[in-house]
């Protein structure tokens, strides 16, 4: 009789210390049902590329601070106009999607060659940790996979010819994953309306990368300077290299033709290489 | 108090729950990938077990001894714990739902750890006072805690590496475990 009465006695008291809490506890966290609905919006790829671990996680930030989504949007979300416009009637905001918009781009085009045989940890990661990696120039994409892996759209490839990776600006939903995982900050996100983009990351001023480092890279000559017409170049003489005003450019092609180092790239057409590297 | 600091050490390294005891292994390789997420499973585990130890030794003192009654002690420490381990789980859910869904499945397994029923079938066995069963939790709770925040730094470090793709993930953390084992049985034998 007095194990049971016990046993019920301390039953009866832990769930009254239950109830207790239970009523104590604020009920119904209004953030979370937003939370809920916001989630519920939200691809559910989870794959961080916000900032936030997951889908989940972003639903709560915006929960508290709706502007976020224009300071970091789900670029998933970007791209699904249904999905657009859900969260714009859950947010009770409307969204500039237009300018929102960005692409990764590759900023290499080398083909430098390998100074020595690399055989580390086999991710660019490690690769990069030795002298900036196995190619004759340091700001070199190593084409070591590591931006490829993480993609999740599959977006980027690697060019097999030039061992460097491309991304393919179709596919691109300006997440931003791979700019994070390249060791050599060679990757940036830019507008999706960019039209010329310049391939080379080279920095140190003295040394010409076009003469010693590798064949495609910018030997400062100012070809493209000159050949604009439209005054959409201009020369940055800090860093000895072009740049280019987007808004005055006007496709005319004239800078890539004059280049003789490939450097510049119609950022327009889309890199569709990898429909001609089979797939692994 | 000399004697309260060799409980604790004892408790938190030469005994190490998870390392030497074998107990409480479900979080261990459950929730230890990311350094936050095991930590505040270390922080949630430690204070389960120090309340419960708390609980269950003055259920001992003052109602299963006095009773007569002292075989329904696992009974008893069981519903302490399922109790305590529910009262979290509302805290949790109620202030930190991200914490919440990153525990899944983990925080109600905290009911049917043996880590946490271990410290206070433990504390009986081993005749500890009020004190010493308070400071023993803790100890197991810190080493504990302590086991998980190597571990999660362990595998962190091991995403970056090469690892074959079949031994990713739940192999080559039993591994990593052998390897922790090893270390830790070198504080063998010092008490």
């Amino acid at each position: 009789m007095i194990p049971i009465g016990a046993l019920i006695g301390i039953g009866l008291v832990a769930g009254l210390i239950i109830y207790l809490v239970y009523i104590k506890v604020p009920q119904k966290v209004k953030g979370l049902e937003k939370t809920e609905e916001l989630n519920a919006i939200l691809p559910g790829t989870n794959c961080g590329a916000c900032g936030k671990p997951g889908c989940f996680g972003y639903a709560q930030a915006l929960t508290h601070d709706p502007d976020l989504v224009t300071k970091t949007p789900c670029a998933l979300v970007l791209q699904d106009a249904e999905r657009l416009e859900q969260l714009e009637k859950a947010l009770g905001m409307t969204l500039d999607v237009e300018a929102m918009h960005k692409k990764a781009l590759v900023h290499c085009n080398g083909n430098s060659e390998t100074i020595y045989q690399y055989s580390g940890v086999d991710t660019c990661k490690g690769a990069a940790q030795l002298l900036s990696g196995y190619k004759r120039c340091p700001y070199a994409c190593l084409g070591l996979e590591d931006c490829v892996k993480v993609c999740p759209v599959d977006a980027i490839f690697t060019d097999p010819e030039k061992k460097i990776v491309v991304v393919n600006r179709e596919k691109c939903t300006g997440c931003g994953l791979c700019v994070a995982e390249c060791p050599l900050n060679l990757i940036e996100l830019v507008p999706a309306d960019t039209k010329i983009a310049f391939l080379c990351s080279y920095k140190p001023l003295r040394d010409i990368p076009g003469r010693e480092k590798c064949e495609y890279a910018c030997t400062h000559c100012r070809k493209c300077f000159k050949a604009c017409e439209d005054e959409a170049i201009e020369w940055d003489k800090a860093k000895a290299v072009p740049q280019i005003i987007q808004d005055k450019c006007t496709l005319c092609g004239k800078c890539i033709e004059v280049c003789e180092q490939h450097t510049l790239a119609d950022f327009t057409k889309a890199r569709k290489e990898a429909e001609l590297v089979p797939t692994p | 108090m000399n004697e309260l600091i060799v409980i604790f050490i004892g408790m938190a390294l030469i005994n190490n729950f998870i390392i030497v005891r074998f107990l409480g292994l479900c979080p261990f390789f459950g929730v230890s990938k990311h350094l936050g997420s095991a930590l505040s499973m270390g922080a949630a585990v430690t204070i389960v077990m120090t309340i419960s130890a708390l609980a269950a030794w003055l259920i001992e003192a003052y109602i299963l001894i006095p009773f007569d009654i002292e075989y329904m002690y696992i009974v008893m420490f069981i519903l302490v714990i399922a109790t305590l381990v529910q009262i979290i789980e509302l805290f949790i859910k109620k202030t930190n739902a991200q914490l919440y869904f990153a525990f899944g499945i983990y925080l109600p397994l905290i009911t049917t750890n043996c880590a946490v029923l271990g410290i206070t079938l433990i504390n009986r066995i081993e005749g500890f006072s009020l004190s010493g069963s308070v400071v023993a939790a803790l100890g197991a709770g810190a080493g504990f805690t302590l086991i998980l925040a190597m571990m999660s730094g362990i595998r962190e470090k091991l995403e970056t590496a090469n690892t074959p793709k079949s031994m990713r993930g739940l192999p080559v953390a039993f591994l990593i475990a052998t390897l922790l084992g090893l270390a830790f049985s070198g504080f063998g034998g010092m008490i």
